[in-house]
This record gives C-alpha cells, sequence and structure tokens, in this order.
C-alpha cells in the first residue's frame, strides 16, 4: 500500500518534472479584461492536494471587503481584521460554510476555518454595500485573475486537463464554467477565455 | 317683382336677417362649446393620464417597500438562505395580509418558485424568474393565469442576489374602477395587451379592430389624446404603454371618454340656445309683421285711396300718426281735396259763363237729359231768347255792364216757374229749357216768356228797354238731322229775326241742310285749288250798233262727282265762309287770260267781272286786283252789287276810286233789287248801271215795271252811266229796251252762259249778224 502510495508519488513527481505554465487570460463578452474572476485547474492525471499556507486574511477596510474576492485551499483559517471604525456584523448563508461573526469593533479580528470547497459570500448585516467573496477551493491550481484579467497556473502537470473558471457575476451554474484544456509539456502556455458576465449589483464596488 | 306685398317683403327679410344671425350665432355657440368641451376632456383625460402614472408609480414604490421590508429583513434572508421553508411561507402570508396585495411570491434565482396561495399560484408564475432574470426591470406588468398584474420584484441580496420578493396587484376590473374615480370625468379605463395575433385584447375577448388600430398608432407616434372613432360614436382616448417584466408581451392602458358624453352637459345649453332662437325667431316674424303692417297699413290705405281719387271719388286718409307718412297722408288729403275743388272748379267754368257764371249752352245741354227724363210725355222745349239790336245796346252801355244786364236777365229767368233749365248761348243769347204739351202750348208759353222779361232793367237809376226775340225747337224732333236742338232754336231765333217777328218755332225748310253745306264747302275750297272753278261767259250785246261788245265773267263750278253747279248755290257761301277771295282771284285771272284770247281771235271785247262787296272794303284784295289788271289787254269792268258795299263804306269807295283812277270801269250790278239807295249812286263812281232781270222780265207783263226801266235808263244817262238790261229774254223786251233808249243788253235772248271755246265759236258766228235781227237761236 505505501509502495503503491510512492509510485503515485513518483508519478506525480515525474509529471511534476515535466510541469509547465499556463497563462489563462479571461475577458469578457465585450474583450474586457476581466478581474478577480477564479481560475483553476484539475489536471486529467489527478489533482494533488491542496497545501495550507496563509495567513489568509479578509479585512474589513473603509466599508468594504478587502479582497473582494479571496482564494484560500480547503481547511485554511481565514482572519477577518476589522480595520474601520464602525462595527461590523460579518455574515455568511453560503451552504458550505454559514456562519456569523457578531458585531466587533476597531481591531477585533475573528477567524474561521473553511473546511469545505465552495463559494461563500460575505455580507454585513449593517453595511448592505459590503460584499466579498471567499473561494474555497480543492486544487493547488487556483489563482484569481489581476486588473488585466490575466492569471497564471504555475507548475501544471502537462496534458490535459479541466479548467474552471468561476467569477461572482458570471452567467452559469454556480457562477462558474468549465471547460477542458491542454497544458504544455514545458514553457508557458496560453489560453484566453470569454465569459459572460452579468452586471454587478448596485452596491458592488469596482464593477 | 317677387312681393305683391310690402309687409311679405318686410316681414320675409327681417325673418331672413335674423335666421341667418341666428344660424351664425348657433353654429358659433355649437362649435365653441364643442370645441371647449372637447378641449376640455382632452385636458382631463391627460390629467387624467398623469395622475394614472402617479397612482402607478405610488402603488409601485408601496409593493417594493412592502417587498423590500420582507427582503431585507436578515431573519428572513436567512431562513431563505438555509431554506426554512415554513418559516419563508408563514412569513410571506403574513406580509400579503398585512399589504393587502393579490399575490406575494418569492422567485429564486435557480427558478424555485413559492407563493402565499400554495402550490397553484406558484405554478401560474412559474415564468417569473425567467423573466426576472432576463431583464432589469423589476416592477411591470406580468400575466398569470392570462390576467395582467401589476409586479413588484424586490431581490434578496445574501448578500448575492438569491432570489426576489414579487409582489404582484391584479388589474381587473375593480382597479380600473378605482382608478376612474380618481378622474374628475367619467373615464373608462382598460388595460390591454398585445395578443398572439397582433390584436390587442382585454381580458379573454379581442376588441375591436379600430382600437387596435388606434393603439398601434398611439404607441407609434407616442401621440397624447386623441380622437378615436368607433361604432359607438366618436371618444377621445389616451393609450398608455405599461412596463413589463421580462419583455413579456406589451400592454397598454386605454383611458377613454366618450364625446357624446362630453357633450351631454352642454346638451341642455345648446338646447336651450336653439329653443330660444326658434322662439326668438316666431316672435320677430310676428312682430315684424305687426311692424310691416302697421307701416303699410296707411300705404296701402294711400295706395287705395290713390286708386279711388284716380277713378273720381271723393277721398279721405284717416290721419293717425305723426310720422313721415301721417304727413304724406295729410298731403295726400290736402292734395285731393285741391284736385276735388279745382276739378269742381273746372266743371263749374266747364257749365257756366265766365263773364256772368249764368250756366252755359253745355250745362244747358247737360241738363236737358234730366228734363227729358222726367217730361213724362211731355215735349222738351228749348227757347233761345236773343236780345234785339245787341250791337246797339252794348255800344250804349259798354260790354261789362252788358254782362250785368244778361245776368240780370238770367237771373228773371231762373225766377219763372216753367223754366227747368237755363243757359247762355252766346253774348245776346238765352237758352231756355221748359215742357209743353205741344207746339201750340210752347209757343203760348214763349209768348208769356217774352212778355214777362221784356220789362226795362234798372242800372243805376237809368232805365234799360229790353228788346227781345224768340227761337224756339222740340227736343227729340229734327235731331237726326240738325245737331242738337239748342243749334236748332239758334236757328229758329234767326229765322225770326229773319222774318221780322217776335218768335219762330224752328223751320226746316227755311233752313235748308247745314250739313249737306258744309260738305259743299271743303269741297269748294278743293274745287279752287284744283281748277275746277271756271268762268262762263255771257255776251253783253250793244243795241245801238247791234254786237257784241262785251262779256261777263259767271263763275261755274264744274264738278266731278255733282256736275256743273250755278253761283247761287256756291257764292253766298263763299261770302260768308271768306272763300269769296280766292275764288274772285281764280275767276279775275283767268277771265283776263281769256280776254287776251278773244282779243288775239278778233273780238275787241270789255271783261266784266263780278267783285264780291265783301271784298271791297278788302286793302289786300284791292292791291291784288290791281295787279293783275295791269296785265289785261282790254277794258276791264268790275261789277258791284250796290247792296253788298253797306260792310265797310269808307275802305270800299277809296278801293273803288283806285280802280277807277287804274282805268277799271265800275258797273252797279243788279240796281232796283235791294233797297237801293241813290247815296250810293251818288258817291260810287260807275259807269255802268245794271238793272235787275227782276225788272227786265216783269216789262212784258206790267206796265208799272217798263216805267221803272224807263226811269232808270233815264237816271243813268243823266248820271252819265250806260245802262245795261239784264235777263232779257224775248225779242218784244228788246224792243222795248231798245225803244226805251238801254245801251246795253244780256240775257238768254243774245246767248247764255258759255265756256270760252263756245264763245269763240259764238263770237265769230255773231260777227255777219244785223243789229235789229238779234239771234234767235241763243233760246234753244
Amino acid at each position: 500500500m505505501r509502495l503503491l502510495a510512492f509510485i503515485l508519488m513518483l508519478l506525480s513527481f515525474g509529471s511534476q518534472a515535466l510541469a509547465a505554465d499556463l497563462a489563462v487570460t479571461v475577458r469578457d463578452a465585450r474583450g474586457a479584461p476581466v478581474k478577480d474572476a477564479v481560475v483553476m485547474l484539475y489536471p486529467a492525471s489527478g489533482t494533488p492536494p491542496v497545501r495550507v499556507a496563509g495567513p489568509y486574511r479578509m479585512a474589513q477596510h473603509n466599508i468594504q471587503f478587502d479582497p473582494f474576492v479571496l482564494v484560500v485551499p480547503v481547511g485554511a483559517t481565514v482572519s477577518f481584521p476589522n480595520l474601520d471604525n464602525v462595527r461590523h456584523h460579518v455574515y455568511s448563508f453560503s451552504k458550505p460554510h454559514p456562519f456569523e461573526l457578531k458585531l466587533y469593533g476597531h481591531d477585533e479580528t475573528r477567524t474561521i476555518v473553511f473546511d469545505k470547497p465552495g463559494v461563500i459570500a460575505l455580507g454585513c448585516n449593517i453595511h448592505d454595500q459590503m460584499i466579498g467573496f471567499v473561494r474555497v477551493v480543492d486544487t493547488p491550481f487556483a489563482v484569481k485573475t489581476d486588473a488585466n484579467g490575466l492569471a497564471v497556473l504555475r507548475g501544471a502537470p502537462g496534458g490535459k486537463a479541466s479548467v474552471k473558471v468561476w467569477h461572482p457575476y458570471l452567467k452559469g451554474p454556480g457562477n462558474e464554467i468549465a471547460m477542458p484544456a491542454a497544458v504544455p509539456g514545458s514553457g508557458t502556455g496560453a489560453l484566453t477565455i470569454s465569459v459572460d458576465l452579468r452586471p454587478p449589483p448596485d452596491h458592488a464596488h469596482g464593477y | 317683382m317677387m312681393f305683391r306685398h310690402l309687409r311679405t317683403k318686410l316681414t320675409v327679410l327681417y325673418a331672413g336677417l335674423f335666421a341667418a344671425a341666428l344660424s351664425l350665432v348657433s353654429v358659433a355657440v355649437y362649435l365653441g362649446v364643442t370645441t371647449n368641451a372637447e378641449r376640455a376632456v382632452r385636458s382631463e383625460l391627460a390629467a387624467s393620464g398623469t395622475v394614472f402614472d402617479r397612482v402607478w408609480a405610488l402603488r409601485a414604490r408601496q409593493l417594493q417597500d412592502g417587498a423590500s421590508l420582507l427582503s431585507r429583513d436578515f431573519g428572513f434572508r436567512a431562513a431563505f438562505a438555509t431554506h426554512d421553508q415554513a418559516t419563508v411561507q408563514s412569513a410571506l402570508d403574513n406580509l400579503r395580509a398585512r399589504l393587502g396585495v393579490d399575490r406575494a411570491l418569492i422567485v429564486g434565482v435557480d427558478g424555485d418558485v413559492m407563493a402565499a396561495g400554495g402550490a397553484k399560484e406558484a405554478a401560474e408564475a412559474s415564468g417569473l424568474a425567467d423573466a426576472l432574470q432576463s431583464g432589469d426591470e423589476t416592477g411591470g406588468v406580468f400575466v398569470m393565469n392570462g390576467a395582467p398584474y401589476q409586479t413588484i420584484a424586490a431581490p434578496i441580496m445574501s448578500p448575492t442576489l438569491v432570489g426576489w420578493v414579487v409582489f404582484a396587484v391584479k388589474l381587473d376590473r375593480h382597479e380600473m374602477s378605482e382608478l376612474e374615480k380618481l378622474s374628475a370625468i367619467p373615464i373608462d379605463a382598460s388595460v390591454l395587451r398585445r395578443g398572439s395575433g397582433g390584436g390587442w385584447t382585454m381580458g379573454g375577448a379581442a376588441p375591436d379592430a379600430h382600437v387596435s388600430g388606434f393603439i398601434d398608432q398611439a404607441l407609434a407616434t407616442k401621440g397624447g389624446v386623441r380622437e378615436l372613432s368607433g361604432p359607438d360614436g366618436a371618444s377621445v382616448a389616451l393609450a398608455k404603454p405599461l412596463p413589463t417584466i421580462g419583455g413579456g408581451s406589451p400592454t397598454v392602458l386605454l383611458l377613454k371618454f366618450p364625446l357624446a358624453r362630453a357633450l351631454a352637459p352642454f346638451r341642455l345649453l345648446l338646447g336651450v340656445v336653439f329653443a330660444t332662437g326658434i322662439i326668438a325667431m316666431a316672435l320677430l316674424i310676428l312682430g315684424s309683421w305687426a311692424l310691416a303692417r302697421s307701416l303699410t297699413r296707411p300705404i296701402s290705405a294711400l295706395d287705395d285711396a290713390a286708386r279711388r281719387l284716380q277713378r273720381g271719388e271723393t277721398v279721405h286718409v284717416a290721419v293717425n300718426t305723426n310720422d313721415e307718412i301721417g304727413r304724406l297722408a295729410e298731403s295726400f288729403n290736402g292734395m285731393a281735396g285741391e284736385i276735388r275743388a279745382r276739378e269742381r272748379r273746372i266743371i263749374h267754368l266747364a257749365h257756366h259763363d265766365a263773364d256772368t257764371d249764368l250756366p252755359n249752352r253745355l250745362a244747358l245741354q247737360d241738363a236737358l237729359g234730366e228734363i227729358g227724363e222726367g217730361a213724362d210725355g211731355r215735349l222738351v222745349i228749348v227757347a233761345a231768347l236773343g236780345i234785339d239790336r245787341f250791337n246797339h245796346v252794348r255800344g250804349a252801355i259798354g260790354y261789362g255792364m252788358f254782362s250785368d244786364l244778361m245776368r240780370e236777365l238770367g237771373g228773371r229767368v231762373m225766377g219763372l216757374e216753367q223754366v227747368k233749365a237755363l243757359g247762355r248761348m252766346s253774348t245776346s243769347t238765352l237758352g231756355v229749357a221748359y215742357l209743353a204739351d205741344d207746339v201750340a202750348d210752347a209757343t203760348a208759353i214763349a209768348e208769356d216768356l217774352l212778355d214777362r222779361l221784356a220789362v226795362p232793367i234798372v242800372f243805376n237809376t237809368h232805365a234799360i228797354d229790353i228788346h227781345l226775340s224768340g227761337g224756339l225747337a222740340v227736343a227729340g224732333v229734327n235731331d237726326d238731322r240738325v245737331a242738337s236742338v239748342i243749334e236748332r232754336a239758334n236757328v229758329a231765333l234767326d229765322q225770326a229775326r229773319d222774318g221780322r217777328r217776335r218768335l219762330a218755332v224752328f223751320d226746316e225748310l227755311i233752313y235748308g241742310d247745314p250739313v249737306a253745306n258744309l260738305s259743299l264747302m271743303s269741297d269748294m275750297m278743293r274745287a279752287i285749288a284744283e281748277g275746277h272753278m271756271r268762268p262762263f261767259y255771257q255776251p253783253k250785246y250793244d243795241i245801238r250798233e247791234g254786237r257784241i261788245t262785251g262779256v261777263e265773267a259767271l263763275a261755274r263750278w264744274c264738278d266731278p262727282v255733282r256736275g256743273m253747279l250755278g253761283p247761287d248755290l256756291f257764292i253766298p257761301m263763299a261770302e260768308e265762309t271768306g272763300a269769296i277771295r280766292g275764288l274772285t282771284d281764280c275767276v279775275l285771272g283767268q277771265a283776263i287770260a281769256d280776254q287776251a284770247r278773244m282779243i288775239a281771235a278778233g273780238h275787241q271785247l270789255s271783261m266784266s267781272v263780278n267783285i264780291s262787296g265783301r271784298l271791297l272794303g278788302d286793302g289786300d284784295f284791292a292791291v291784288a286786283a290791281l295787279d293783275m289788271a295791269r296785265a289785261a289787254s282790254g277794258k276791264l269792268v268790275f261789277e258791284i252789287t250796290e247792296t253788298a258795299i253797306i260792310e265797310n263804306p269808307e275802305a270800299a269807295i277809296a278801293n273803288i276810286e283806285r280802280f277807277v283812277a287804274a282805268g277799271i270801269e265800275i258797273s252797279i250790278d243788279d240796281y232796283g233789287a235791294g233797297l237801293s239807295s241813290l247815296g250810293y249812286l251818288k258817291r260810287i263812281p260807275a259807269h255802268e248801271l245794271k238793272i235787275d232781270k227782276a225788272f227786265v222780265m216783269g216789262m212784258a207783263q206790267g206796265k208799272r215795271d217798263a216805267l221803272l226801266v224807263k226811269s232808270t235808263v233815264d237816271l243813268a244817262h243823266s248820271l252819265g252811266m250806260t245802262v245795261t238790261a239784264e235777263g232779257v229774254e224775248t225779242p218784244m223786251v228788246m224792243s222795248l229796251l231798245s225803244g226805251m233808249g238801254c245801251d246795253v243788253a244780256q240775257g238768254y235772248l243774245i246767248a247764255r252762259p258759255m265756256p270760252l271755246a263756245d264763245m269763240l265759236v259764238f263770237l265769230a258766228g255773231d260777227a255777219g249778224r244785223s243789229a235789229v235781227d238779234p239771234p234767235q237761236e241763243a233760246k234753244a
């Protein structure tokens, strides 16, 4: 059993030895770059376990969640520091992990451990305009796009894979789309994915 | 002319003008009212549209507030997010009841629908999730179970959009009537949506095609209030598009107001205007009829009066106004009065003598008719009573006083009971009409009248003797032959005076036939002009020399119709009418010319021409006669009837002396027939005296005539005149005359008067005849 595990590990290392990068650019229907989209890669050869690093932080700053989208691996502990001078009442009704952090003030921090993959939509019961997302992923290859819509997935094993793109306003079941992709044996592969976005709610900043 | 009466014309004119004005006013009122009403309705409808917008927005807000209240509730959101179905359902029911909305739903972004009414209502709203997902609208019309609802969706953010709280109010009849109540005018409100076939439907039924067309047009042009004409009359309508959720079938709100209803409040006003117009029209017609009547009645009266005046009736128009017509009537009455007065004066003048104001001849004539009608079988007698010696009386008292005298005499006549009528017939003659049983009675009455009138008349203490003669004529007798009984009475008066009687009854035999005379006279004028008047010549035989020494020219009228007419028939008439001048000129001219012819044939003869006594005083004639006499180639003798020169003795003697001075011999004709005056014999420088044939022809029978002839011959000889005997018809008379020393003989024994041609033949034969043997054949 251990041997088998080892072989498998070797294989994986072997494949790791053949690892490459995949640069994914996400654009909307009009061709504009989409930021805060989470790009996830699931190699066909099997997804390696996630590594929890940290710290993971979702601050409340200027009556907004910062960052807007936080990508964390399963099992990560996320702190919720309040940097504002007002109190916040952070909650989430999201199925993977509903929680409620009742009124806490400046420089107070609460932490939550997210142990199931999925989307955690965050709100503040006091400030309607505050909205944020914690994307709990079950793959080590998950990066959110920058302002240029670019997310570079590093060290992915070459070969066929499945790529998922999630964005809070993306049209589709679970605000997510999936598509097959090929990771090159070496170097950097490029992939451009076009998505359809709903207009953001009025209070969502930046959209 | 269209109108026979002024009043009809005026009435029609006024009524027509008023009707035109009334029609204009009516049309203006009608247009004004309808335009105003329509405008009011339009603005009201537009206002209603605006009100509806606000009502719609207000309720949308209301629903939104309610929905938001729920959708933002943390507990609710928690319950919804955690799929606490029971809690969510109870919250929904609670809020529906509180807000009184028809439907309350929760729609999840995943398409799950939860309804307050349960699964059935949830099923009816199954399309709502897609509609909300696809569109941005969160409010608008949404159709559930075939019925339109005003729908509001409030998003449930937890914190992302997980669903919607949806409230819906049914746009049913009840809702529409609530809306209708908000309008100031009773509009019809209804919601229609476009059906699958493209037409607009209300509920289940398809509306009229014209409504569909109207809505299409209104949406296309985004027009406001417009007119919509349908089978139930014209309306003004406003179609407002309603927002829909998720691009559902277009829906409109149709606000409609029938124009007939808009005009309803004004119908009474229009009715009153028309009724007032009709009543005013009737009053005007009556009024103008009455006015025209009152205006034209006096005119008609004047018109009628003028016609009657024209027929000669006495008219008077009643005047009862002070206006122009009243004054016209007054003037008319004045004029009519003056016309009547003038007419009376003219009639009076026509029937009366201007000098004496006695009835005149015409009045008498007129009166005779009436008298004849009342004669009762008696004779109507007209007596002409003439004042004798008129010239002397007038000369003595003057014309003016003579008129007074006639008036006085007329007054006397009028006072006599027998007299029925009186008329002045001439300056000195009065005509009197009376009734008599017979002519003898008439004469007796006339005698009586003359007796009673012949009483001296006293003027200024001077008594003037009146001598009257009378002439009688019976009316109805001889009317066909002599123009009138008055004329006959006049003639009878002349006959009385001629006969030197006091009274005479008209004698037709003596009078002759004036009608025949009249035609003779006009014929004679023509005969002179046409040369039918010719001289015949009778030879004058010189007894001592035993030859013809002269001829007498005797006028003969050779009428183509009547034949030869002797001078006795036409000379007296010619003298009376003045035609004698033309006749004498004619005979004298021809005689002078014929004398020249006789002399040319070798017969040196004197030419005797009869000159009427009436011409002797005429200076013009004397000049003309002397003119002609200068052309005479032989001796010229003018034979003058001694009685004829009485008229103007001084002028006549002067003319005779001019003739004598010109070498013309003067002969006194018919000596002894009239009242021969020795004074004339003395004054007239005559060369010859012609003894009237009455004496000459009587010589054979009576010694007395022979003695008169003898003494006349001696008288003439002693005065230095030759003597010519006329009417010598027998040889015995011839020898007696010869024995008495008579110079010339003239008569049938020598020759009858004959035309020039015969005379020339006769003279040629006479040349060898013996003086003692006068020509016997002349008697043949």
